[in-house]
């Protein structure tokens, strides 16, 4: 019973309870979080997260000044995806030594963001962009590619446009 | 009237504190567990058989998929054991940078047990207080290598980049706050009255019966033996750093909890003393184009936050592959101990048995 009656002490229940009321108060009298730059989470879809620069996002395809494709088909990223996610097509383009991409082919929703694929290209051809918020209704809205309707492999897909932080 | 009838029920597949996909099958004569037998399985992907079909380089990725809350000690275990295989001599401050980096992730891996050991036992607070220093761990992981969780950290041979500018200062910055967060975690639980009748006396599990199961990490260091692979078998920068193993000779869940609690502290020390004698160098071994293997066969084990991770790859001739790949998870032959610790006791206390474990399913299964 003694033991019983112990558990029901208040000083235990006060000592707890200041600290809820420390940390309330912390945040009571700092209405606005935006600005508080001691608040520990952000309001994330109204305020844009930030990555850091090696963060490793969706696979990006650049192009040089001219604004050519810079991949000349050497296979190796396809080789060394290790989910077997890359498929490219070799082709000839008119004015150019180097073979082209006729198609290059990304499954995403395959892709385990690993960036071997940048780490195999000897040529910067491809990078890992900033960008996570990669959901989609759509099974298909993963298939992304340089031809036909979902050339976006290289600009921010429209795969995660459906993000609060864009409206 | 009164019969006495034993019911047989299971805890999980699908239960909040069984940490995964776990099944326990227990058989409670009122409330004491007569019986219980964990069933596993439901998380198997087969990542040894993946591996053997994939090139060496190309195996490291499914490593950060066994054990996701130690992902960065699965990827050195990984790298080392093919660096033995290959006889590859790893530059010295790539060494101290995966010290670093595995230390962090000791951590990480102990603050999230923390807090969800806490929960399933009912102290909510703690959950939210681990999780933000987590948050900060996980920003380095994200600073060196771009990702938080699945790491892919390590390379064969060393690290991939040298560190990011600016990591200094993040670091410096954690280890300033931490022992200061330890010892807030610390006056929630360690005087806390709920908490010590919770796990004092629970889940008893003995130096004997935990030699005789195989229990590696915390868990037999809290039965009182002093078993670490940083100590019995350096690796990494190991035997150049100045550290303790914590243990503890009750062998309880209480204990459980103090021995994690002791090596969060020796892990910030492993990590200033990495962060103070920082070598120069380059970071990245000479290594052929293409790795293959002879006919060789390795075994190499690491400490991981769960106990003893060890990688057993066998070579072929000429081959781009391992012939053979097995993990020696420590999550699995710990849960093996479940039974032990279980069958006696209440059923509520299963849940702490289950928690004081630290397994992840996703190793377990594989």
């Amino acid at each position: 019973m003694n033991k019983f009656l112990r558990t029901l002490l208040p000083a235990d229940i006060a000592k707890g309870l200041s600290v809820t009321g420390k940390h309330f108060s912390q945040v009571f009298f700092t209405a606005n979080r935006r600005k508080v730059p001691f608040h520990i989470v952000s309001e994330y879809p109204e305020v844009p997260a930030k990555v850091q620069p090696r963060f490793r996002g969706r696979l990006t395809m650049l192009k040089d000044e001219q604004g050519v494709i810079k991949c000349i088909c050497c296979l190796a990223c396809e080789k060394i995806c290790p989910t077997q996610v890359i498929t490219i097509e070799k082709g000839k383009q008119e004015g150019r030594k180097m073979p082209y991409p006729v198609r290059y082919d990304f499954e995403m929703e395959r892709c385990i963001f690993c960036e071997f694929c940048v780490e195999s290209c000897g040529f910067d051809a491809i990078i890992l962009n900033h960008q996570f918020e990669l959901a989609a209704y759509n099974r298909e809205d993963f298939s992304l590619g340089t031809v036909g309707l979902d050339q976006n492999m290289f600009e921010p897909s429209h795969v995660g446009k459906f993000s609060v932080a864009d409206d | 009237m009164f019969k006495n009838e034993e019911m047989e029920i299971n805890l999980g597949p699908q239960h909040p504190s069984t940490h995964g996909v776990l099944r326990v099958k227990l058989r409670l004569d009122g409330e004491t567990v007569t019986h219980c037998r964990p069933m596993i399985g439901y998380l198997h992907r087969g990542v040894e058989k993946i591996c053997e079909n994939q090139s060496f380089f190309q195996g490291q990725v499914w490593t950060d998929r066994m054990d996701y809350c130690s992902a960065v000690a699965n990827n050195l275990g990984w790298a080392e054991a093919n660096e033995k295989l290959f006889g590859i001599t790893v530059p010295r401050r790539a060494q101290y940078i995966r010290t670093l980096l595995n230390e962090f992730n000791r951590i990480a891996s102990h603050l999230i047990w923390l807090g969800t050991h806490a929960m399933d036992i009912g102290a909510l607070t703690v959950f939210l207080y681990a999780f933000r220093e987590r948050e900060d761990v996980l920003d380095i992981n994200e600073a060196f290598c771009g990702s938080r969780l699945t790491t892919t950290a390590f390379r064969i041979g060393g690290l991939r980049e040298d560190l990011p500018p600016g990591f200094e200062k993040m670091v410096r910055k954690f280890l300033a706050k931490f022992s200061d967060c330890l010892e807030e975690y610390e006056n929630l639980l360690t005087e806390n009255r709920i908490w010590k009748k919770r796990t004092i006396g629970v889940a008893r599990l003995s130096a004997e019966d935990a030699i005789a199961l195989g229990v590696t990490g915390p868990m037999l260091r809290a039965a009182g033996v002093a078993y670490d692979i940083r100590k019995a078998f350096p690796y990494a920068a190991y035997a150049e750093m100045d550290f303790e193993i914590p243990t503890r000779p009750e062998a309880d869940t209480y204990a459980r909890y103090q021995v994690r609690m002791a090596e969060m502290r020796q892990s910030a020390r492993i990590i200033q003393q990495c962060m103070d004698g920082m070598p120069e160098g380059p970071v990245m071994a000479k290594l052929p184009k293409i790795l293959r293997s002879e006919v060789n066969e390795v075994y190499h084990a690491t400490e991981s936050p769960k106990g003893e991770i060890g990688y057993y790859l066998v070579g072929e001739k000429g081959s781009l592959n391992p012939y053979r790949f097995h993990v020696r998870a420590p999550g699995f032959i710990n849960l093996q101990s479940l039974p032990k610790m279980a069958e006696g006791g209440l059923i509520a206390d299963v849940v702490a048995a289950i928690g004081s474990l630290d397994i992840v399913l996703g190793e377990i299964d594989r």
